[in-house]
């Protein structure tokens, strides 16, 4: 009996956890109609059964290391339930779906390989794995263009964006070579100053990085495109400490974002709307959905309008595209800097996780895993606010949307499992 | 050494950490700072539902008639308006257009959120649940209104008319009007609202308490004050030869007496023939620092508390009387002088108050949709502005304006009633002058103060007075 | 009954707020704790141990706790510094790689040995074994 105990800390957690969900969902149902629906709660239920089904099963495993990302996750994935109950009913039972798919893939992840250092192995593999999946929505029969981009592939009535899979697999690749070839790349000839770059050994990560840039720009999928190269700076920051690299970088993305903007008519329009969103000819057109987004949050105040009694439901697609707006509205100033905060919070251990780590492939992928969780959040919310330009990446576990949920489960697999791997070499509990 | 990679870990959560933090700030932008624009931005869809989805409460005049309701049409609420000639005060509430005067004023106690009423605003915020909204009841009297409109006749200019006691406006007419009901209604609105914006003749501006004139020898109230409480002595003789300069410093510029006089005059004289002449003298002997002193206590170049916003006006371009030729100018009311007929008729007020100055308001009490009150709006007087037997002596000397021999403002006469007033004519560089008349009634102690600017009037302030007159007789009558 | 329910509601929306923050605020004390029972409990990855020092510094007997990646060398700038003649300045590395150690050698003038024998270019070592640098032998432990 006392080994179900084994993960204390995690299952009070998952026991606050749950009482967020249900008081959520109530608050929710009860706004809709003013009688109350007993069978809205199936789902926050459903979720909590989810949630300690996982927590078991790392119990089971005597899993050891962090209890705190499982917690959190859920928390994350469980406003995303009420916010989709709230924003659009019709989807919930596909985001449950998809959340139940996402823990499979969890416990996959938890399972194989046995060794996370065949990780690190068969980089090359994974490498090609992240060009293949990047390529697939440009294949005829599989890939699907959607609003224009062609970042989907389908298999009959279910769709999957692979290119939140090759975020990871870039990630794992990354850790793989930096960790291979850091000694060279972190020590390189100087010229006073500034660091001579050894291009032999960049090349194949540099190679790697501007084929998958080339083609998200391709598909029009530019908050990708952002995306992998904040990573790509990111895992070269932190094998060789050299700022100066990444200086470059962000020079380098300015001027490409420069050039993009005066090929590419749809990222003018995204500039445009960022700029001047409120101006004449663009508030009812390309503009619409963020200055509805704006006030929304207009609308949010301090305390929010409470769950259920705004108007997110004026934003466009805002079920997966707005959802840090609407949630702002409801939960007001207050509510959206505890999210920001369980964010902030989230990428701290993982970071902490990786600090603990014992060997550098290991530390680079914990912490490229935690990077990938702060830069998606910060750029999307960033365009929320109308800081950056928009973009169509989602906020992890929160939005709508089934690639994105199950990539981030499995990237809190990974996580917990570098945690567990660490508290058996070092002895901790 | 290569810094190793837990020290970049470190870097690189640090740097994340402060963006969150300026993210963050960015979000509180949005939701704390920039939330009030947002929220009344005419095209927020919070903002129109809030106007067509739920009924809108009803202003009423001081005599119970409904001058704007809401009425169910086919796709939500629409508002009615009952008397164009209140257009300028009642306002409009338009979706698109957003909402002015009272509809602006007093939003919130229209929706059933009066600040008077803790209770219903908390409702409506944390349950929900809006409140069937009350009403606003204006201080407007219909008959007095009336009595402005037809006196006015049609002509460019404004009348407004207020109680001394208390500051409420009972009527308020200014011309060219406007139709709100063309404004409000969704079908008409683009084309309506186009029409008066780009009119020249300005249907928008409400004249009276936003038009911005040379107030003429309406002025002379407030030198003639100044000089009584500074040392000068209102029966001693003083010389006017038309016309007439200080010294030879003042070049071009000559004093001009309308009259063209070559006489002795008192202040009872100078009131009743309206002598500039005698004004500018006694201005210089008063000094400028002295005069605006006065001007400013009887808000010449600020705007009255009221709860539509007044427009301010200015005594001079740089707000000082520097210059002897200035002082004189200003002393019968030309200069760079620019006040609103509002302000001129709370001065007349302030006089016939024994130098108390009223706080002017349009609504009188706010109520909720049983009928019950809510609130009274009753500002207390703005200040003593000077000693009552100053005004006491102002007034007979106005008086005298209106009934005395050869008074400029025998058209304000009143049968039974004693009535104090002043004509004003006042220079208008554009055009053909302005005719000014400002007077309260009865003069003892008056229950109603007027002001009536008629805009390039033919005979200036003669015109003026007898539309005065009618409107006190209409105030008077009640 | 109206005003009831209302009122219920509105609690329910508050309780929402309440109970996130109380959540984040769990969740950081969770976090402490884990911080410090980490620091508490752990144990290095390994040791080395200083067996044999013809020179004085370092102390037969010291022992230097490791990190992941730990570069030796007579070089001060080293994690494991020995100030012998015999080593190089970068001599080689002791890394922790799939939950083992593995030293490699840097191209040293003198060779890295282990149990006595010279490596080529990297080598695995256990717990029990002694590496040789220069005149430095250490022995690697828990």
């Amino acid at each position: 009996m006392t080994l179900l105990f084994r993960r204390p800390s995690e299952m009070r957690l998952l026991v606050w956890v749950a009482a967020l969900a249900v008081t959520g969902s109530v608050a929710v149902a009860a706004a809709e109609k003013t009688a109350f629906d007993r069978s809205q709660l199936a789902v926050p239920v459903a979720f909590i059964v989810l949630a300690v089904g996982l927590h078991l099963f790392l119990v089971v495993r005597g899993f050891r290391g962090d209890q705190l990302l499982l917690p959190m996750a859920a928390a994350l994935s469980a406003i995303g339930l009420v916010l989709v109950q709230r924003l659009a009913s019709s989807l919930l039972a596909n985001q449950l779906q998809w959340t139940l798919i996402a823990a499979g893939a969890f416990i996959a992840t938890i399972l194989i390989p046995r060794d996370l250092t065949a990780l690190a192995r068969f980089k090359w593999m994974w490498a090609l794995l992240g060009v293949a999946l990047l390529v697939s929505p440009l294949l005829p029969v599989i890939g699907r263009e959607v609003n224009g981009a062609r970042i989907w592939i389908g298999v009959g009535r279910v769709t999957f964006e692979p290119w939140e899979a090759v975020k990871i697999l870039l990630v794992i690749f990354f850790a793989g070579y930096l960790e291979e070839y850091r000694e060279v790349i972190a020590h390189p000839r100087r010229f006073g100053p500034i660091p001579i770059p050894p291009v032999p050994y960049l090349l194949p990560i540099l190679a790697m990085w501007l084929f998958a840039m080339l083609v998200v720009v391709f598909e029009k999928d530019l908050g990708a495109a952002l995306l992998f190269l904040g990573i790509f700076l990111a895992m070269l920051y932190l094998a060789t400490g050299e700022s100066f690299y990444t200086l470059i970088g962000i020079v380098l993305m300015l001027i490409g974002g420069v050039v993009v903007y005066h090929a590419f008519g749809h990222v003018q329009v995204r500039v445009d709307t960022w700029l001047k969103p409120f101006s004449e000819d663009l508030r009812f057109g390309a503009g619409y959905q963020i200055v509805q987004g704006l006030f929304a949050l207009a609308n949010g105040g301090l305390f929010g309008a409470g769950l259920g009694n705004g108007m997110p439901d004026r934003i466009p697609v805002v079920w997966s595209d707005f959802v840090f707006n609407a949630f702002a509205e409801e939960t007001g100033f207050a509510g959206a800097l505890a999210l920001l905060a369980l964010y902030l919070l989230f990428v701290y251990r993982g970071m902490l996780i990786a600090l603990r780590a014992p060997t550098p492939f290991l530390q680079l992928m914990a912490g490229g895993l935690s990077f990938i969780v702060a830069l998606q959040t910060l750029v999307i919310v960033g365009g929320n606010a109308r800081l950056i330009p928009l973009t169509g990446i989602t906020l992890p576990f929160v939005a709508y949307g089934g690639s994105s949920l199950v990539t981030n489960w499995i990237l809190v697999a990974l996580l917990i499992r570098v945690s567990d791997l660490t508290a058996r070499v070092r002895g901790t509990e | 050494m290569t810094p190793s990679i837990a020290s970049n870990l470190r870097s690189l959560t640090l740097t994340i950490a402060i963006a969150f933090l300026v993210t963050s700030f960015g979000v509180g932008y949005w939701t704390l700072v920039a939330s009030d624009e947002l929220s009344s931005d005419p095209f927020n869809p919070r903002l129109v539902s809030a106007l067509r989805d739920r009924p809108r409460g009803q202003i009423l005049d001081s005599a119970g008639g409904v001058l704007a309701e809401s009425v169910r049409s086919a796709d939500g609420y629409l508002r009615k308006y009952r008397d164009r000639t209140l257009a300028h005060v009642v306002g409009y509430a338009s979706f698109k257009y957003g909402t002015a005067g009272i509809e602006a004023a007093y939003s919130d106690s229209l929706v059933g959120q009066d600040p008077g009423d803790p209770l219903a605003v908390w409702r409506a915020r944390y349950l929900g649940e809006r409140d069937v909204p009350g009403a606003v009841v204006l201080g407007i009297d219909p008959k007095v209104q009336k009595a402005a409109v037809d006196a006015l006749a049609g002509r460019r200019g404004a009348v407004i008319a207020l109680d001394p006691r208390t500051g409420a406006i009972i009527a308020s007419v200014s011309y060219p009007n406007f139709e709100p009901n063309q404004i409000v209604d969704p079908a008409t609105e683009d084309l309506a609202f186009q029409q008066v914006n780009g009119n020249v003749d300005k249907p928008l501006i409400d004249r009276a308490r936003a038009g911005l004139y040379p107030p003429g020898s309406t002025f002379k109230l407030i030198t003639g004050a100044a000089a009584l409480e500074n040392g000068v002595s209102p029966d001693t003789k003083v010389r006017v030869d038309d016309p007439w300069q200080a010294d030879k410093s003042w070049g071009d510029y000559y004093v001009r007496s309308a009259a063209h006089a070559h006489a002795d005059f008192t202040m009872a004289d100078a009131y009743r023939l309206s002598e500039n002449i005698y004004f500018a003298k006694i201005g210089l002997q008063v000094g400028g620092q002295k005069l605006a002193e006065y001007a400013s206590r009887f808000g010449i170049g600020a705007a009255p508390r009221c709860d539509i916003a007044v427009a301010k006006g200015q005594l001079s371009n740089t707000g000082t009387l520097d210059r002897p030729t200035l002082v004189a100018d200003t002393s019968y009311g030309q200069g760079e002088l620019l006040v609103s007929p509002l302000q001129m008729a709370l001065v007349a007020a302030s006089i016939g108050r024994g130098g108390v100055m009223p706080t002017p308001h349009y609504a009188n009490e706010v109520r909720d949709s049983a009928g019950n009150t809510i609130r009274t709006i009753a500002p207390g007087a703005a200040g003593q502005v000077i000693r009552p037997d100053t005004a006491a002596r102002i007034t007979t000397y106005l008086v005298g304006a209106v009934e005395g021999p050869g008074a400029f403002a025998f058209g304000a006469k009143i049968p039974n009633v004693h009535v104090a007033g002043k004509t004003g004519t006042a220079e208008n560089p554009a055009g053909s002058p302005h005719g000014w008349f400002v007077g309260f009634a009865p003069a003892e102690s008056p229950t109603v103060a007027v002001a009536v600017i008629i805009e390039n009037s033919g005979q200036g302030g003669v015109d003026a007075a007898p539309v005065g007159g009618k409107v006190m007789q209409a105030a008077l009558g009640r | 009954m109206e005003i009831t329910f209302g009122v219920l509601l509105w609690a329910v929306r508050i309780a929402f707020l309440l109970l996130l923050y109380l959540f984040l605020f769990r969740a950081f004390g969770v976090l402490q704790r884990a911080m410090a029972t980490e620091r508490a409990q752990s144990k290095p990855l390994g040791t080395l141990v200083v067996e044999r020092n013809p020179s004085r510094t370092p102390r037969v007997g010291e022992r230097f706790a490791l990190r992941a990646t730990n570069a030796i060398g007579r070089d001060a700038g080293n994690d494991i510094s020995l100030p012998d003649e015999a080593a190089s300045a970068r001599h080689a590395t002791l890394e922790m790689r799939d939950e083992e150690w593995w030293i490699e050698d840097l191209g040293s003038t003198n060779g890295t040995l282990v149990n006595g024998a010279r490596i080529e270019k990297r080598e695995r070592v256990r717990f029990g074994d002694e590496i040789a640098v220069g005149r430095v032998a250490m022995r690697l432990e828990r």
